[in-house]
């Protein structure tokens, strides 16, 4: 079963990467809130705080997973006949992948920019 | 049975709703879905008198017409009828009657849940609007921000019409929710592959299953607000500990996804609806499905920019801000794979084509505006002035209410077998048209130039005036094209052109019915190889009314839809639905009566009412599976494919695992709620003492752990296919469980817990009375189940219900301790006391 | 911004417009996909991808420069604002000076103003000196506002706030350093507007 679900043509993959962003997504709203209500970095040091470095850090391994992830997708859905349910799924799922980690480089921009917790 | 006519009646006799007033019993999709969508037409135009009032009173500055306190309930209601009572039941009405008919089905799978779900609809529907007419409606806009909308500020009636009425409204959506994605998943014709699907399939599934996801927040929140109107429990009020920005982000967590909700259908109807007229396959069939994905997806996402105005932190925004601007990408897509479809087909020009050309003019405006709005700086100036109502409506009106148009006058014909007329039609278009971009486009301006939305007057000089006369000019523009509209609707069914059998020449399986339906939809069930069956195949719909292809039979008096595998849509069972039934109308009923006592705030009617209502749905429950009026064992008895009721993984179980995500989503925002408070709210205090025993509810938890591992054993034991032993089994684990029932009342009076001083103890008391809940309805079921079994309608013949009523066993246990964590352990380490 | 969202959009209607009217011919299957794959590539991705970065450019510093931080040299001078049901309250914390419906400013200096609620959440919105920000129970809003140069500047609540919602209304003055010296020295009854109940 677990085999199954993990082949990148099974249709779960068209959601596993938008799952991931979305999972990415709430840590990092959620992360930021929760260090900005019980231990607020100082407004002067901008966006140079330990807090932004941890975002980073966790938005780069998102990106690195996802890219993988998409690059999976991408060689299997290649290895199907054109036409193919299989094909058509793969290639879904690449997309799904490759525009969650594009949100996820974008969305994580701002945290190189901005200070944390004004 | 060869004979066409001799067919068609003895379907008819099986699938038909009674005569007169038998009716209201109807559980028909076509019916069901008809009735949702000509209700959803007459709030419009309640909607509609509303906004014209509005109107009315902004066209000249410093007016008196209606006073600041008719005005607050009259936009309030325009907005809450249009959202709530009007778009979405309009659209699920839509999916309710055309989803089967695409997907080659002879009905949802769950008929009586479609037609509680209109009961429900209607009774909340009149019982919001009545408050209007009693001059005490809402009056806090359409979202019913705290504490203005609180017992303190808003010390009438209104906004528990607002909450009581919309969580009723809210069971239709759920209903239509859970029940369309079933549908789709499981009871496609057989060869319609996930790939093969029509894309309006596609577009309504991702609707079903937002509707999921997005709904719950909402419903907590209205039950949180009621519970703290009513009761004082503080879960908004700064003093008792509670936020009143935990209701926004509860709102707004249900408010973006809903405005894709509304959005994607509409969506549809101009994916479905370009090939046809283009006379060519959608062009990027994949891309727009991507697109599907991803709207469903980061929509949820961006509910944070409708609050950069209450000083969350500027990192955060962006977060939100990029977010909303991303949403852009999944949209151009389907905008340019149009453009492409258009572009490489001859188009065929007529009325649907018009509509949807105007739909692009507008949504593309309003799309533009919009990612505007998601850019923080800009938003700051323009959040909450008529910019953001003039964005609000290019996307709605275009997005939502253009394609429905579209969509109405391409299925005209399929509804009433007549074509629509020519002239009056394209006048009303016209006149819509003008009228919305005058009232609404100089909005934009009007809005930069500093004016507020929901101000019931201003002052003469501010350069607003001769724009708010021209907005109001417009609106009436825009009041005479409906009325046009609404006659040619009126006179085309007196006197339209009969249609010919799929008059533009489609490609999807629901021009393959008759025109009007047959409530029975398919003589039997094609098998589908294509994406375009009507196109391959124009003589599909005389062999299917012959009975040509699968479940051709009658003679056995079910009303029987074909399941298939929710991937490969191979064949797997039977599924025999309910006919005509009486409950869904008796248990609305019976939640119609609650929602008005708890607004008469008399407690034990409303008591009684869940009460009643709680025994007419179990009583639906029983005619079910093997019940004489199901489908009784033995005569007739189908074995390739079998009846759903003899298998282990048939629609129930679906429909319960589905259910339980929209649950567990509910359960989600209860506990973000709850974590919420306690990192952010100003003022949150915990007791001074620890109150709920833990050991006694580890007790519990223990008492409930073994039920349903004795239950589980159970189910394990019949789908190995042994009954022996299994109503003994079967009283053993309803046993446990009303002991795990008693334990768990018991923890909980004396428990001591005060929810009306502290929002704390608030929060930990919805917790407790969820999982009651849970318990409650788990044990009943299980003590029904046993009943059933003793009546052989549950054996290793019909493992069936077992194994329906098993997931919610394993949730409920789930949620127990999950809590038990959350609320009482994880607290304990962070060091305060639970 | 929104010379470049009118180009756009003007550019899609007279696509759109063409490709209904426009008689492609006979197109085989392949060149429909290659249709496909020129139009979402370019229209659905370039596009939004290209305008978004744009705009973010722009948007990100623009919104970073309208941050409270803790400015270069001195400190931000501090208005205290409590809104009511319906009516602003305006306090001098280091005077002992209270105005209603009115703030008075120095100009080409920035401000914090500390935003309170006495009851619902409101909005203070001054629309030529920047954006709104909410007044929210039990929490205080820092609102940095600068006006480059003197006069008069209309403001009002920009959050639904009830039956005298549209009724609440004030006005900042930004006097130049001399004359709000003078000012507080002497706050003068004009500015204190009336309360609107
Ligand atoms: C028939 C044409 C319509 C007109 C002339 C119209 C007019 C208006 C006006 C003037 C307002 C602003 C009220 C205020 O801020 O004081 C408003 C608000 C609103 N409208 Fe419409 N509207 C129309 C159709 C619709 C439709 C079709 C929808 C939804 C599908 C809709 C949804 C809303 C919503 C959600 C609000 C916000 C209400 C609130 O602020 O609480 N409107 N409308
Ligand atoms: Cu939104
Ligand atoms: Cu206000």
């Amino acid at each position: 079963m677990i085999r199954r679900l993990w082949q990148p043509t099974h249709p779960v993959h068209t959601t596993l990467g938008l799952l991931l962003w979305a999972l990415w997504f709430v840590v990092l709203y959620g992360g930021l809130s929760i260090v900005c209500a019980v231990a607020p970095p100082a407004a002067a040091s901008g966006a140079l705080t330990g807090l932004n470095g941890g975002l980073l850090l966790l938005t780069a391994t998102v990106l690195a997973l996802l890219a993988i992830m998409t690059w999976r997708c991408w060689r299997a859905g290649k290895a199907q006949a054109p036409g193919s349910s299989e094909r058509f799924m793969a290639r879904l799922g690449a997309g799904a992948h490759g525009v969650s980690a594009l949100a996820t480089l974008w969305i994580g921009l701002p945290v190189v920019v901005l200070p944390p917790c004004v | 049975m060869t004979d066409p006519r001799a067919r068609h009646q003895a379907f008819e006799k099986v699938w038909g709703n009674l005569p007169g007033f038998g009716t209201l019993a109807a559980v028909n999709h076509t019916s069901i879905g008809l009735r949702f969508m000509v209700t959803g037409m007459l709030f419009f135009l309640v909607g509609g008198l509303l906004a014209m009032l509005v109107r009315t009173q902004l066209a000249l500055p410093e007016q008196e017409i209606i006073g600041p306190e008719a005005y607050n309930q009259f936009f309030t209601m325009h907005g809450t009828v249009m959202m709530f009572l009007f778009a979405i039941p309009v659209l699920e009405g839509l999916a309710l009657y055309m989803i089967p008919k695409m997907i080659g089905a002879r009905d949802l799978v769950f008929p009586r849940i479609s037609s509680l779900g209109y009961y429900c609809y209607l009774f909340g529907g009149l019982i919001i609007l009545s408050s209007l007419f009693l001059g005490i409606a809402p009056d806090s806009g359409w979202f019913m921000y705290t504490p203005l909308s609180s017992a303190e500020y808003a010390p009438g009636p209104g906004s528990d019409f607002w909450l009581l009425g919309i969580t009723f409204v809210e069971i239709s959506a759920m209903a239509a929710g859970i029940e369309l994605t079933v549908s789709i998943l499981r009871s496609r014709a057989p060869g319609m592959t996930l790939t093969r699907m029509p894309i309006f399939c596609w577009y309504i599934l991702a609707m079903a299953l937002m509707i999921i996801f997005g709904f719950p927040p909402l419903i907590l929140g209205s039950i949180l607000l009621e519970l703290e109107r009513a009761a004082g429990w503080p879960f908004f009020e700064v003093a008792g500990g509670g936020d009143p920005l935990l209701w926004q982000h509860l709102f707004w967590l249900f408010g973006h996804p809903e405005v894709y909700i509304l959005f994607l259908p509409a969506a549809g109807i101009v994916s479905t609806l370009i090939p046809v007229f283009a006379r060519r396959p959608l062009v990027g069939y994949r891309w727009i499905v991507l697109s599907i994905l991803l709207i469903g997806f980061i929509s949820f996402g961006l509910w944070v920019h409708h609050m950069f105005t209450v000083g969350i932190p500027q990192l955060a925004q962006a977060f939100f801000s990029v977010a909303s601007m991303l949403v852009a990408v999944p949209t151009a897509i389907q905008v340019f794979a149009w453009l492409a479809t258009l572009w490489t087909g001859r188009v065929a020009f007529s009325l649907p084509m018009l509509w949807i050309f105007g739909f692009l003019i507008i949504f593309v405006c309003g799309g533009l505006t919009g990612v505007m709005l998601a850019l923080v700086p800009f938003n700051w100036q323009v959040h909450d002035t008529h910019f953001v109502v003039a964005h609000l409506h290019y996307v709605l009106v275009g997005g939502m209410f253009f394609p429905l148009m579209a969509g109405l006058y391409y299925w005209l014909p399929h509804i009433s077998g007549r074509m629509p007329s020519e002239r009056l039609g394209y006048w009303g278009f016209w006149l819509t048209f003008i009228g919305f971009n005058a009232t609404f486009l100089l909005m934009h301006l009007t809005g930069l130039l500093g004016m507020p939305r929901r101000v019931y007057t201003y002052e003469a000089g501010l350069g607003w005036d001769w724009l708010n006369l021209l907005s109001s000019v417009g609106g009436f523009i825009m009041s005479a094209g409906i009325a046009l509209i609404l006659m040619d609707l009126l006179l085309h069914f007196r006197f339209g052109k009969p249609a010919s059998r799929n008059p533009w020449n489609a490609d999807t399986l629901e021009w393959a019915t008759n025109t009007p339906p047959s409530a029975y939809n398919f003589g039997s069930i094609p098998d589908i190889d294509s994406r375009h069956p009507l196109w391959d195949d124009p003589g599909l719909p005389d062999s299917i009314a012959a009975g040509d292809h699968h479940i051709p039979e009658i003679d056995h008096g079910r009303r029987e839809l074909l399941g298939t595998d929710a991937i490969g849509a191979r064949v797997r069972e039977v599924m025999h639905i309910p006919t005509n039934s009486w409950w869904p109308l008796c248990a609305a009923l019976g939640l119609a009566l609650v929602c008005i006592s708890l607004l008469v705030r008399v407690y034990p009617l409303a008591l009684f009412g869940l009460v009643i209502a709680g025994i007419f749905l179990f009583r639906w429950s029983w005619e079910n599976g093997a019940h004489p009026k199901a489908a009784p064992l033995g005569v007739n008895e189908r074995t390739d494919p079998p009846l759903h009721s003899r298998t282990t993984d048939g629609p129930g179980r679906w429909g319960m695992i589905v259910t339980l995500m929209a649950d567990a989503t509910l359960y989600l925002s209860l506990l973000f709620g709850w974590f919420y408070l306690w990192t952010v709210s100003p003022d949150w205090r915990l007791p001074e003492e620890t109150r709920l025993s833990t050991s006694g509810l580890m007790a519990t938890g223990v008492l409930l752990t073994l039920t349903v591992f004795r239950y589980r054993r159970l189910t394990e034991r019949l789908r190995a296919g042994q009954d022996s032993g299994l109503w003994p089994a079967s009283v053993q684990t309803s046993v446990l469980a009303l002991l795990h029932l008693g334990s768990l009342i018991w923890v909980i009076a004396s428990a001591g817990l005060e929810p009306g001083a502290l929002a704390h103890d608030a929060v930990l008391s919805v917790m407790l009375y969820y999982l009651l809940f849970h318990s409650l309805v788990a044990t009943l079921a299980s003590l029904l189940q046993s009943a059933r079994i003793k009546l052989g309608y549950v054996s290793a013949h019909l493992p069936y219900e077992a194994i329906v009523l098993k997931p919610f066993w394993i949730y409920t246990l789930a949620i127990f301790w999950i809590s038990y964590t959350a609320f009482l352990l994880l607290p304990l380490a962070w060091g305060g006391s639970p | 911004m929104f010379g470049f969202s009118v180009v756009v959009m003007a550019a899609l209607y007279g696509l759109w417009w063409y490709a209904m009217r426009r008689d492609p011919g006979e197109i085989s299957d392949q060149q429909a996909q290659r249709h496909q794959n020129r139009w979402v590539i370019w229209g659905g991705l370039a596009l939004p991808i290209g305008s978004i970065t744009l705009l973010l450019a722009f948007g990100i510093p623009a919104g970073h420069r309208m941050l409270p931080l803790p400015p270069a040299e001195g400190e931000a001078l501090v208005i205290e604002v409590k809104a009511h049901q319906w009516f602003w309250q305006v306090r001098y914390p280091e005077r002992d000076i209270e105005l209603i419906n009115a703030l008075v400013i120095p100009a080409n200096t920035p401000v914090d103003i500390h935003l309170t609620t006495a009851d619902v959440i409101h909005s203070f919105w001054v629309p030529r000196l920047g954006g709104k920000l909410d007044t929210i129970p039990g929490r205080t809003n820092v609102l940095r506002l600068e006006a480059d140069r003197t006069g008069d500047f209309h403001g009002q609540c920009a959050e639904f706030c009830g039956a005298g919602h549209a009724h609440m209304p004030f006005v900042v003055t930004a006097k130049s350093a001399e004359d709000y010296q003078q000012w507080l020295n002497n706050p003068d009854a004009r500015t204190q507007g009336d309360r609107d109940d």
